[in-house]
């Protein structure tokens, strides 16, 4: 069944050793302009992490990570991210089939890939205003949940200066960026199966369990990979809501580089290292997830 | 029969295994009853977000006369002229994108697969790498020979487009990919090899066109990066929309709430149009007796 | 090293063929910086560039770091950073010396000696009150233990922002401490904090216009220009505590690897002029020529009413800060519990 192209392009995956060269040369536009724009330009993080103020090497930057503080902060932000992209994935998911698949009308749907497209990357400083100017303490969420229904929330306990609300903030860009990306998955999802399934007598559940999750489950772990570093790399939203009162690694980074205390570049450029190993670990973890997933494809 | 690719076997194995009971049929209650659930989700959804964009508006409103926060920035001829400029960088971004990553990504899932961890790592490094440390790197890197790019203001757009490139590759591969998962590549691929057409054909007149929504996804997203990002047009000294919005904040209460929203609303309108443009031929190229 | 003196003519003549001056890290706001660009501009038809107005010290000298080879727009010529940050910039070479016309009247103990960075301006750490919110105004620090609830916040996070670390500081100047001693400073937010007093976030002209953090603790130039931005909607009173008054001084210099040395220097002689002062006066700050040009009478009544009443402010040494910033920074996650969950 494979058939072998002309000479022109790539030869077919079962030729010899000719086949290396050539193969490669499809990616080679791409990892030349990585190396160029992304790869160079971060060469002096991972030089910097190496060295002291001085200039001279040393690996007490690294060893530094490991002080309470900046332990604490990896982990809160590893858990910030964990809850925000599962949160954000399985809800972005819910949001997008209803609107792709569940029946909805067609200009609901572009307008909600439009909203989400704005959305994803509504962050930082307007974002966080936002969500005070709604559910802060002198919100208008707040006030008419306390004078109309009597409902204190503040009163019970409820802040959004806490981790709580940070994840409230960050579901607002990680619901809508998975919306725009699992719905290529979803769309893909043939309503044909559906239909055949309910013939043959599958129930929904079942439809969903051998069918549907199956099919899309390589797309919604790489999407939720996708939410994690999202998440992970926020500084924006988490500084100008938080205020550092939260102790989240990309805050310690920017302190340190960019403070108007002075700080310990050399620190912050190790830092971010530990979170280049930290995405690189989430990657493995996921490739070989997928690789799983993937197998009930072939 | 069709490929077996997309056909998981255990699909198979529901055709042909009938569980005890009376089958059944899906009928209008069903219909019904999802559509329902779907029209709750959106409602809840709807709420979610919206909330915060109206709690912005009350206070936006809150300046003294009412609309004056909102009249003070609309009549503010640099905040439609760095918009416009922001549009441009974003669309040119836009182009780069998808020439650089469709290829990419079809390439990487046809004929390489196990570089795929290694490309999906370098897509998500820009989460990782603070836009400071990058801009910074870009400069140092590009205002010396061989390549001086920061000395020309040409040259720095074309910096600040490559820079957002490289922001927005984790959404873009990402939705290129989720696309490339539905369709059928080996097959496609090798029936158009079998008709004659050469590696361009290919992507460009039947690759293409069936990633549209994935094309669009990773389109609104950049979109709404170059619009949004600060950091590295801030430090090419580019007159970009976030920046020039940053400048007149300052100790400003109620105009930056009003402009929030404005860009919040155009940029939305934007896509609206994108998703307009786009929506072209609504086929796909379907293979064999999937009917 | 160049005093211009009496080639004022010729400095100016090169600084227009050079057409252009990019200044960085200057907000419109900040102490009526955005009046004295214009003037710049008018005055002399060299138009300005400004770069990232927010930004942070820090990011001021990583920008000249990068922009060495390069002399277009991205590069800054001039440069306004904390106190602290002109030895470092020294250590770095990244500095051209000049000292201008008015050297004389700098005091010693704000300048760099051989002319690489030198004071221009401070202001004190007051209270910016919404009165629309909170009634009962805090006159001095002890004030504030008396607030309600959620209502004190600080201008930025301490471990990262000068401003915030002088709040801290001026605290313990009031609470017992002294300009060697900052620690009671952290004492004082730890008792703010258990009161549930303080608002854990960074208080912008936003939040206590919307009442979200109706006292913020900033400087005493950035809180009246917020009370003249908002002109009363909602009403505002900055008051300047009456102990605990710590003055935080900010340093001008020149870039050594400036795109337009003669621009900048230009910028600087404009500055240390008797205009450039009255300048920084009508954006609330006090600048560091004052006393000499209070001596010479060069201060018109209404301009000098401006100035809130600052007597008494301790200006700290680099020592001293080095020292205060110490303590505050790394004594500052323990104090208000940030590391317990």
């Amino acid at each position: 069944m494979v058939t072998t192209p002309d000479a022109r392009g790539a030869p077919s995956a079962r030729r010899g050793h000719r086949r290396v060269p050539w193969t490669f040369l499809g990616v080679v536009p791409f990892f030349v302009f990585a190396t160029m724009f992304l790869v160079i330009p971060t060469s002096y993080l991972v030089v910097g992490s190496f060295r002291d103020q001085a200039g001279n090497f040393t690996v007490q930057n690294y060893l530094d990570l490991s002080r309470p503080l900046t332990a604490n902060a990896y982990t809160t932000s590893i858990e910030i991210s964990l809850v925000t992209a599962i949160l954000g994935g399985i809800l972005g998911f819910l949001l997008a089939y209803a609107v792709i698949a569940g029946g909805l009308p067609m200009p609901i749907r572009t307008g909600i890939m439009t909203f989400s497209g704005v959305a994803s990357n509504f962050a930082g400083v307007p974002l966080a205003l936002a969500f005070i100017f709604t559910i802060g303490r002198t919100g208008f969420v707040t006030v008419i949940l306390k004078t109309v229904l009597g409902v204190d929330v503040y009163g019970a306990g409820f802040t959004i200066y806490s981790k709580l609300g940070l994840e409230i903030v960050y579901l607002y860009f990680q619901l809508p960026l998975m919306v725009l990306i699992i719905a290529p998955a979803i769309d893909g999802l043939k309503k044909e199966w559906r239909e055949a399934s309910e013939n043959a007598g599958a129930s929904t559940f079942q439809y969903w369990r051998f069918i549907a999750l199956p099919v899309l489950m390589p797309s919604l772990m790489g999407s939720m990979i996708l939410l994690f570093g999202n998440a992970f790399g926020a500084q924006a939203t988490a500084f100008a809501l938080t205020g550092g009162f939260i102790n989240l690694v990309t805050i310690l980074i920017g302190g340190q580089l960019s403070g108007d205390v002075l700080g310990n570049q050399n620190l912050g450029y190790a830092l971010a290292m530990g979170m280049v190993a930290i995405m690189a670990v989430t990657i493995l973890a996921y490739s070989w997830l997928a690789r799983r997933a993937e197998r009930w494809q072939r | 029969m069709t490929g077996s690719i997309n056909r998981p076997p255990q699909m198979l194995e529901a055709l042909t295994h009938h569980p005890p009971g009376r089958p059944r049929r899906p009928g209008p209650r069903g219909l019904q009853r999802k559509t329902l659930a779907s029209w709750l989700f959106l409602l809840l959804g709807i709420a979610y977000f919206a909330l915060p964009l109206v709690g912005t508006l009350i206070f936006s409103l809150r300046a003294k006369p009412m609309l004056s926060a909102w009249t003070d920035m609309i009549n503010d001829p640099q905040v439609w002229s760095t918009l416009g400029y922001s549009f441009a960088i974003g669309v040119v971004t836009i182009t780069v994108s998808i020439v650089l990553l469709v290829p990419t990504a079809f390439w990487v899932r046809l004929r390489l697969p196990r570089l795929r961890p290694v490309v999906e790592f370098v897509t998500l490094l820009p989460f990782v790498v603070p836009p400071i440390v990058l801009v910074f790197g870009l400069i140092t890197t590009f205002s010396q020979p061989p390549l001086p790019l920061t000395g020309t203001n040409f040259g720095s757009d074309v910096l600040l487009v490559c820079a957002y490139v490289i922001l927005s590759l984790p959404y873009m591969y990402r939705a290129v990919d989720a696309g490339l998962r539905t369709i059928d590549i080996q097959t496609l691929t090798e029936a158009c090899q079998s008709l004659g057409a050469g590696w361009a054909t290919i992507l460009w007149r039947v690759i293409l066109p069936n990633l549209r929504v994935s094309i669009l996804s990773g389109a609104f997203l950049t979109l709404a990066i170059v619009v949004g990002e600060f950091t590295i047009a801030n430090f090419l000294a580019r007159p970009m929309f976030a920046t020039y919005l940053q400048q007149i904040s300052g100790n400003l209460a109620y105009q930056p709430a009003a402009v929030a929203l404005m860009s919040f609303g155009i940029t939305w309108g934007a896509m609206g149009v994108i998703a307009l443009v786009g929506r072209g031929n609504q086929g796909r190229i379907e293979i064999g007796g999937a009917h | 090293m160049a005093s211009s003196g009496t080639d004022l003519t010729s400095l100016i003549a090169a600084a227009k063929a050079e057409g252009g001056l990019t200044t960085i890290a200057l907000p419109r706001s900040w102490c009526g910086y955005g009046a004295l660009l214009d003037g710049f501009t008018a005055k002399y038809g060299i138009p300005i560039n400004n770069l990232n107005p927010d930004g942070s010290s820090q990011q001021e000298l990583d920008a000249i770091t990068a922009n060495k080879g390069n002399k277009g727009p991205a590069a800054p010529d001039v440069i306004d950073v904390g106190l602290s940050y002109g030895p470092k910039a020294v250590s770095e070479g990244l500095l051209a010396p000049y000292k201008v016309s008015t050297w004389a009247d700098i005091p010693d103990s704000a300048k760099d000696a051989s002319g690489y960075w030198y004071g221009d301006y401070y202001g004190v750490m007051s209270f910016e009150v919404n009165t629309s919110v909170v009634t009962n105004v805090p006159q001095d620090w002890s004030d504030l233990l008396t607030q309600g609830k959620n209502t004190v916040a600080l201008a930025g996070d301490p471990t990262q922002s000068s401003q915030a670390v002088m709040a801290v500081w001026a605290a313990a100047l009031a609470s017992g401490g002294s300009v060697d001693n900052a620690q009671p400073g952290l004492d004082f937010f730890k008792k703010l904090n258990d009161a549930g007093i303080f608002v854990p976030v960074i208080g912008k002209t936003a939040t206590v216009a919307s009442g979200e953090t109706p006292i913020r603790i900033a400087w005493t130039y950035n809180a009246l220009a917020d009370k003249d931005s908002l002109a009363g909607n909602p009403p505002i009173t900055v008051v300047v505590p009456k102990t605990g008054r710590l003055g935080g001084m900010y340093i001008q210099a020149i870039s050594a690897y400036a795109p337009h040395p003669n621009a900048a220097k230009l910028w600087m002689e404009y500055l240390y002029s008797n205009e450039g002062q009255l300048g920084w006066m009508n954006g609330y700050c006090s600048p560091i020529r004052y006393d000499a040009m209070l001596k010479a009478n060069s201060i018109p009544a209404d301009v000098a009413a401006k100035l809130p009443d600052t007597s008494g402010a301790l200006l700290p040494t680099l020592d001293q800060i080095t020292a205060a910033t110490n303590t505050i920074t790394t004594g500052w996650a323990t104090s208000v519990g940030i590391t317990v969950k």
